[in-house]
């Protein structure tokens, strides 16, 4: 079967690190470490990337922006990047879209964001759609409202590029609770706001995700399949910067799909993707798959032999 | 990989420490992630004692019960086969008489190395795997001068061994390698001369041959009727101030702990500056119709996910192997 005829494609979410002669590297340190990073991803048979906003300034400045880095991507087999994801700082003095008064600094950062991204063809840009929730609590009704707003005027901009705004709800966000996304969902609007499932985050936030995936599946526009461990007890999702570094029961919340006592069902995750008729791009990511002893390469390959040897006999 | 050259993948990478490569779990991330790479058979290294519990054939099989059960350990992970297995009688190992020192350079061990060879016989055939893969003789700094007919001691216990893998339904192929008391092309042609070609063949490793002075293309042309087994990797280097005399070698040369300061020898596919031809190599297998395996390596390398994942890229990318 022909990577054109599969209904399912993976991608590989741009986590990395290696010990290089200088010390531990990612991927970007150098042209070296770019290419043997894209040889492993490829080699296992991933079909493309996903990426950072944040690297675009070393697509710029070490290749020469998107379009040559993205040739860069194909010299090596993969077919192209996928989807970007748009890691704000959600500073509440400027970037927070539960509060109106910082909306148009967030639209104008999209309007400049994605004149950069125009020279290649991206499917999504991923967001984290809320605050950090530290920043958002006591998460109300109207704070959902004002922020579903600011997220249908940022996907008006991006369909304006042929990408959508879609978003990730990460288990420290200001939106992760099963409500609080029905109800953001409720207000955003399914031509300019779609919903990214990170089959991890909304476990470890006590959400499952294959019941949260079948309830929206409609205006679902991508996965990251990742798995965890643990599920956040008490205050885990209020801790500064970010709970998936501060948290403290869990010095590591991530893992490769396959993991032993792992909590997300990806057998029945991929049965329903299958069921919903979702065809395209699957991303995987194992963010933090070094600490504690973990290899990014390792979780690579066992992540995409877990892909090939056990989700595509279910659906391919 | 789907190709009518036989790849496998050697496991000697992730097994550098006795007790580092034990959890069943540890092992089955190994095998899956050479599984991912393409590759569905593996050699393993011999080992010794009960942490090697994939490596010395009676601790695999108090591990698996069987011969079956370890292949259903494999599987599992979606690896089918045992290729082979690499062993040197001259590491001590508990198993041998409670690490004795023996060489095949001494007629007088050549009884006991005999008899040390026969679980790793049984155990391959029991496995289906094809080939014994042996250090032929040791260093080259702790072996007396070969004397007239010093290679033919040696050739003499590899036939006496290539008898027990034949009746066995096994090939025995003898590996070079760059430390060894059988250094030059002349001396190792000898030996290949002073062994039965119906029973005993050359595992040539292109890495090994070359950090050694040996044109591994020039040489497998010469000699392809003899190579049964290839071992695949690169160098960077060649050993051109017979460091391989050093004291320690093992050490002092391949680790930089003297000499040229050299603290890693072996490299992946495709690396740069490498000096094997690796495309010319696997050329002149095809050429041949190269009918045994080809073992890819990470020995000595580095990360062995890394280079297992960058050797499966070079196969696939830079000599046109299908993965599947």
């Amino acid at each position: 079967m022909t990577a054109s005829e599969r209904a399912i494609k993976w991608s590989y979410m741009d986590h990395w690190r290696s010990n290089g002669p200088s010390g531990p590297v990612d991927q970007w340190h150098s042209h070296k470490t770019m290419s043997a990073f894209l040889k492993q991803i490829k080699a296992t048979g991933f079909d493309a990337i996903d990426t950072f906003d944040f690297r675009i300034w070393q697509m710029y400045g070490d290749y020469g922006g998107p379009a040559k880095y993205q040739q860069v991507v194909q010299d090596h087999g993969l077919e192209r990047i996928v989807n970007t994801f748009h890691a704000a700082d959600y500073d509440l003095r400027n970037y927070a879209p539960h509060l109106p008064e910082t909306h148009e600094f967030i639209l104008e950062d999209f309007r400049v964001t994605m004149g950069r991204w125009s020279e290649i063809q991206l499917d999504n840009i991923i967001v984290m759609p809320a605050t950090l929730y530290y920043d958002m609590e006591p998460v109300t009704e109207d704070k959902l409202k004002y922020t579903a707003e600011c997220w249908n005027k940022v996907g008006e901009i991006t369909a304006g590029y042929g990408v959508r705004l879609t978003c990730h709800h990460e288990f420290f966000s200001g939106i992760q609770s099963e409500a609080d996304i029905d109800t953001f969902y409720s207000y955003t609007d399914p031509r300019y706001v779609s919903l990214f499932v990170d089959t991890a985050q909304h476990c470890i936030a006590g959400v499952d995700p294959v019941a949260l995936y079948n309830r929206h599946a409609h205006r679902v526009s991508g996965f990251h399949f990742k798995d965890t461990r643990n599920v956040a007890t008490g205050d885990d999702h209020r801790h500064r910067p970010d709970s998936e570094i501060m948290a403290p029961t869990t010095g590591k919340w991530f893992y490769e799909m396959g993991t032993p006592h792992g909590l997300v069902d990806f057998e029945a995750m991929m049965t329903a993707v299958r069921d919903n008729g979702y065809r395209g791009w699957i991303s995987v990511e194992h963010d933090k798959a070094n600490k504690q002893g973990g290899d990014y390469s390792e979780s690579t390959a066992v992540s995409r032999w877990y892909a090939k040897n056990v989700l595509e006999e279910i659906y391919r | 990989m789907k190709d009518s050259l036989r790849w496998s993948y050697a496991l000697n990478q992730w097994n550098v420490r006795l007790d580092v490569f034990v959890r069943h779990e540890d092992q089955q991330r190994a095998l899956k992630t050479v599984s991912a790479c393409g590759f569905d058979h593996v050699e393993l290294a011999s080992g010794t004692g009960r942490w090697d519990n994939i490596s010395r054939p009676e601790v695999i099989l108090l591990n698996h019960g069987s011969h079956s059960g370890f292949l259903d350990f494999l599987r599992r992970a979606e690896v089918h086969g045992v290729s082979s297995m690499f062993w040197d009688p001259q590491a001590p190992a508990e198993e041998e008489e409670g690490y004795a020192f023996r060489t095949t350079a001494n007629p007088d061990d050549h009884d006991a190395i005999v008899e040390w060879s026969k679980p790793f016989v049984d155990f391959l055939a029991g496995v289906g795997a094809e080939q014994l893969v042996v250090r032929p003789v040791g260093s080259a700094w702790m072996t007396p001068p070969l004397g007239a007919d010093g290679i033919k001691v040696i050739g003499d216990v590899w036939n006496r061994i290539g008898e027990l893998t034949s009746a066995a339904g096994l090939g025995l192929a003898l590996h070079y390698d760059c430390l060894g008391a059988v250094h030059t092309a002349g001396e190792l042609t000898a030996l290949l001369e002073a062994t039965d070609p119906a029973t005993v063949g050359l595992a040539l490793d292109t890495a090994e041959f070359t950090v050694g002075g040996i044109d591994p293309v020039a040489y497998y042309r010469e000699h392809a009727d003899r190579v049964t087994h290839v071992h695949l990797k690169d160098t960077r280097y060649a050993d051109t101030g017979e460091e391989y005399r050093m004291p320690g070698a093992e050490s002092t040369m391949l680790k930089g702990g003297a000499g040229r300061r050299i603290e890693r020898w072996f490299y992946e596919l495709g690396t740069e500056g490498g000096l094997v031809d690796v495309p010319g190599f696997v050329a002149a297998l095809r050429e041949n119709e190269f009918g045994g395996w080809v073992v890819v390596e990470s020995d000595h390398g580095g990360n062995p996910a890394e280079l297992a994942m960058l050797n499966s890229w070079y196969l696939q990318h830079e000599l046109g192997v299908p993965k599947r």
